[in-house]
């Protein structure tokens, strides 16, 4: 069955939910807004995220490189020391290209540099984490002009929610309705079938990692946007989150196979697992919990997608 | 034979099929101790496939093998290694970070108390090194050896192995004239000291420098097994071949040919591949290349494609200059190529027929950014019609298709873009015969409107039928050219047999 993952995904989503509901009857009507609200940075870093995984790469410094454009952003726009109190706009000007530009550095990396990508994402995951370290010179940076904050806490429409919808719709055609999607597919299905094609490895490759760098970009203005504030420590694990989710969501670690629905999903199902034993008042325990689940849930996608996949020709090598 | 011993190895009424073709056929064959056998076919023939059979990698469907009278059990790595009987593959599968003891004893270390016993290790090597006459370093690791001498440490493992028939796949494929002395020098020694070696080469003049008895497949048949000093090179490359052209027709006449050039190739080069490779094909023009597998036909093909590099030389389309290695280039100036190897390089595999249909054209059927989903199907309805592919529909992966209907698919992708200069790689590989047929009647329809047409084959009648114009390719060089209309297999394959060192160079 061609949507089987996607399936076994709400199934999961409504069992938490009859379990929430079990404990408390108005648990999921009051929560549902939050999860999604929660789930906004993991969401939009997922879909690049999960291109870059299609075309058979991987990209694990997400994290870091959010971490590091939200504190780029902090600097820039905070009005209170260590603040630089520039314009928001500009700011954000700033930082999306920042972002992109990171992107296509890595993507340079690995297709001109031939990095494997594992190896040159752990490396920038380092690298970023550092560099958000000196940046930041150790303190929390707060107090951040009202146009930013907006973006994260506009009372009347969320602002946030719709453009994470915009993205992941954005996503969804970019998959399945342009050439492009067409080609991120087949060049991680079998990139010398898809280069004898005519179709380059290099420009698709170099798309989805500049493409990711971006929308961490925008992650990280509506992470600061909405918690106002910023420190050493965030971003800090994101890109396991987000690797997790993309993988349950059912893209293939091998690349060429995986779709939007599935991820959004997984990114739903995970957030709400946190929430869900946040809420079951477990204390600290919790966390623990959620590592734990998380960790068995990667295995059991992973594994699963050895075995539908075991029996077939071809493909990658 | 004036030899009168018990064979070693006997094999009786060996058959093999893959999925409908026949690979062998009641093939009985006897390997006496101490001889080198050698075995000679075209590609295909089923040389691969016995050899298989005999190591044990692949269980036939009836016959018996027999060693020392003895019964081998079918498609039993393990039984057919403890019976002595030992392959070297064409690769070598030494690891290349060990040193010359550790690959000669991998997985037989020889031990004391349970830690590896070097000394006796190393003492060992020097005899078996002694007994072949070889002296090769004991502590450099195979990596800074040269193929020759990493194939002299495979020779002396077997030997380790109380090896009694070894099997060499075309050992000195990729030697120099000189490693290829030292090679053969080896295998005499091996006679002498009593293992039988069966000895698969195209090199004609090895066999014959080699060999006590030759035996010659074709099309999964054993010809004939004759003493060496009874058979000449003719008579050799006539058993090869000698079948009837099959039931499709020649050209009668060279319809549609134009005097347009419309692709030109000249003093192509590429290090180690291939040299001095220069031809014209014309517009309504099928010009055949020809020759063994590892002539470096598909290196040409590849070249010209703009999938690999190439050191030097021109290639012109309609009198353009083409960028080298650009595949994007290439199909900007009308060229088109169904590549060798259908499952790896021509298809994606896990998408849909529709998806690899339209993969050449996506920029066409897009529409405001989008792929326009109409535009699509019905440019591959067209193309499926065209091609006659018969699937349930195409939205079915094209790894659920059989191997004549994928092949439809690769050309039909390419057909899309209407190429002017098409090159097709052993397009009707592993392809049945009804496929095969469409396919043909396909490229002349192309070719006569107009198009030009490379084609690189093994296949001798298929050369020899669509052929406007033949080259023969032999070592990486073109050997001779043949008029498509009055060429004959015989020609061909005496062009692809490597000749002798003297008159090579």
């Amino acid at each position: 069955m061609k949507y089987r993952r996607e399936a076994s995904l709400i199934v999961l989503v409504g069992a938490l939910s009859f379990l929430a509901t079990l404990f408390d009857a108005s648990f999921v009507p009051a929560n549902a807004i939050d999860i999604l609200i929660n789930s906004i940075p993991t969401m939009i870093i997922s879909c690049g995220v999960m291109l870059v995984i299609i075309t058979g790469e991987i990209d694990i410094s997400v994290g870091s490189l959010l971490g590091l454009l939200a504190a780029t952003l902090a600097l820039l726009s905070s009005t209170a020391e260590p603040g630089l109190g520039i314009h928001p706009y500009l700011a954000i000007a700033i930082v999306l290209t920042v972002g992109t530009l990171i992107g296509l550095g890595t993507g340079c990396l690995v297709v001109y540099g031939r990095v494997p990508s594992i190896i040159a994402t752990l490396g920038l995951l380092i690298a970023l984490d550092g560099a958000q370290d000196w940046l930041m010179g150790g303190g929390d940076i707060k107090h951040f002009p009202q146009e930013l904050r907006y973006l994260g806490t506009g009372t009347t429409i969320p602002i946030n929610l719709i453009l994470t919808i915009l993205v992941v719709a954005g996503t969804g055609l970019l998959c399945h309705k342009t050439a492009l999607g067409r080609r991120i597919y087949a060049v991680g299905s079998n990139p010398s079938a898809a280069r004898l094609a005519g179709i380059s490895v290099t420009t698709t490759k170099l798309f989805v990692f500049a493409l990711t760098g971006m929308l961490t970009a925008i992650a990280a203005i509506l992470w600061v946007a909405k918690l106002g504030n910023v420190s050493t420590s965030t971003g800090a694990g994101l890109e396991l989150k987000v690797v997790t989710c993309v993988v349950v969501g059912g893209v293939s670690i091998r690349g060429g196979r995986g779709r939007i629905l599935g991820v959004v999903l997984a990114v739903i199902l995970i957030t709400m697992i946190r929430t869900v034993l946040n809420f079951m008042d477990l204390g600290s325990e919790a966390v623990k919990w959620q590592r734990a689940i998380e960790g068995v849930m990667i295995l059991v996608a992973v594994t699963s997608d050895h075995f539908t996949q075991r029996n077939q020709p071809g493909g990658k090598s | 034979m004036s030899r009168t011993s018990k064979p070693l190895i006997t094999i009786e009424n060996i058959s093999k099929s893959y999925g409908g073709v026949q690979a062998l056929s009641k093939v009985c064959l006897n390997i006496l101790p101490g001889e080198v056998h050698g075995l000679c076919g075209e590609n295909g023939a089923g040389k691969s496939t016995l050899i298989k059979c005999l190591a044990g990698v692949v269980s036939p469907e009836t016959g018996t093998i027999t060693v020392d009278g003895k019964p081998l059990s079918h498609g039993d790595i393990h039984a057919t290694e403890a019976a002595g009987i030992a392959v070297i593959h064409q690769e070598s599968t030494a690891f290349l970070d060990l040193d010359l003891v550790e690959n000669l004893f991998v997985g037989r270390e020889i031990k004391k108390y349970g830690w590896l016993n070097r000394r006796a290790m190393e003492r060992q090597a020097l005899a078996v090194m002694h007994r072949l006459d070889v002296t090769l370093d004991l502590h450099t690791p195979l990596r800074e050896f040269s193929i020759a001498q990493r194939q002299m440490v495979e020779m002396a493992r077997a030997c380790l192995r109380d090896c009694r028939l070894l099997i060499m796949d075309e050992p000195t494929a990729s030697l120099s004239a000189r490693e290829t002395k030292t090679l053969l020098g080896l295998v005499k020694q091996l006679r002498e000291s009593g293992v039988s070696v069966l000895y698969v080469s195209h090199r004609l003049e090895e066999i014959a420098e080699l060999c006590d008895r030759v035996t010659v497949f074709r099309d999964g048949r054993l010809v004939a097994t004759t003493p060496i000093d009874q058979l000449d090179r003719n008579q050799l490359i006539g058993q090869m071949v000698g079948r009837e052209i099959n039931a499709l027709t020649r050209r009668e006449e060279h319809a549609g040919q134009t005097d347009e050039v419309r692709a030109s190739i000249t003093g192509l080069y590429s290090r180690g591949s291939f040299s001095d490779i220069s031809f014209e094909v014309r517009a309504g023009e099928i010009l055949g290349i020809g020759g063994l597998v590892g002539a470096g036909r598909s290196e040409v093909a590849r070249a010209i494609f703009g999938a690999d590099r190439y050191d030097q030389g021109e290639i012109k389309i309609d009198g353009a200059s083409l960028k080298k290695g650009s595949i994007q280039a290439a199909i900007e100036a009308g060229i088109a190529m169904v590549p060798e190897d259908r499952q790896h390089q021509g298809l994606i595999l896990p998408m849909s027929v529709s998806e690899n249909l339209s993969l050449t054209i996506l920029t066409e059927i897009t529409r405001h950014r989008l792929i326009h989903h109409g535009h699509e199907t019905a440019q591959v309805q067209h193309l499926m019609r065209r091609l006659a592919v018969k699937a349930a529909n195409a939205k079915m992966e094209a790894a659920s298709l059989s191997g004549g209907n994928q092949q439809k698919v690769v050309l039909g992708k390419w057909l899309a873009i209407k190429p002017k200069f098409l090159i097709l790689d052993e397009p009707t590989r592993g392809v049945d015969v009804a496929a095969k047929a469409e396919i043909h009647r396909l490229i002349r329809e192309l070719t006569e409107a107009g198009m030009a047409t490379l084609i690189m084959t093994s296949d001798l009648p298929e050369l020899l039928t669509l052929s406007d114009r033949i080259q023969v390719m032999c070592e990486g060089r073109i050997a001779g050219q043949l008029d498509g209309a009055t060429a004959t297999e015989e020609q061909v394959m005496r062009l692809a047999f490597p000749r002798s060192e003297a008159q090579l160079t």
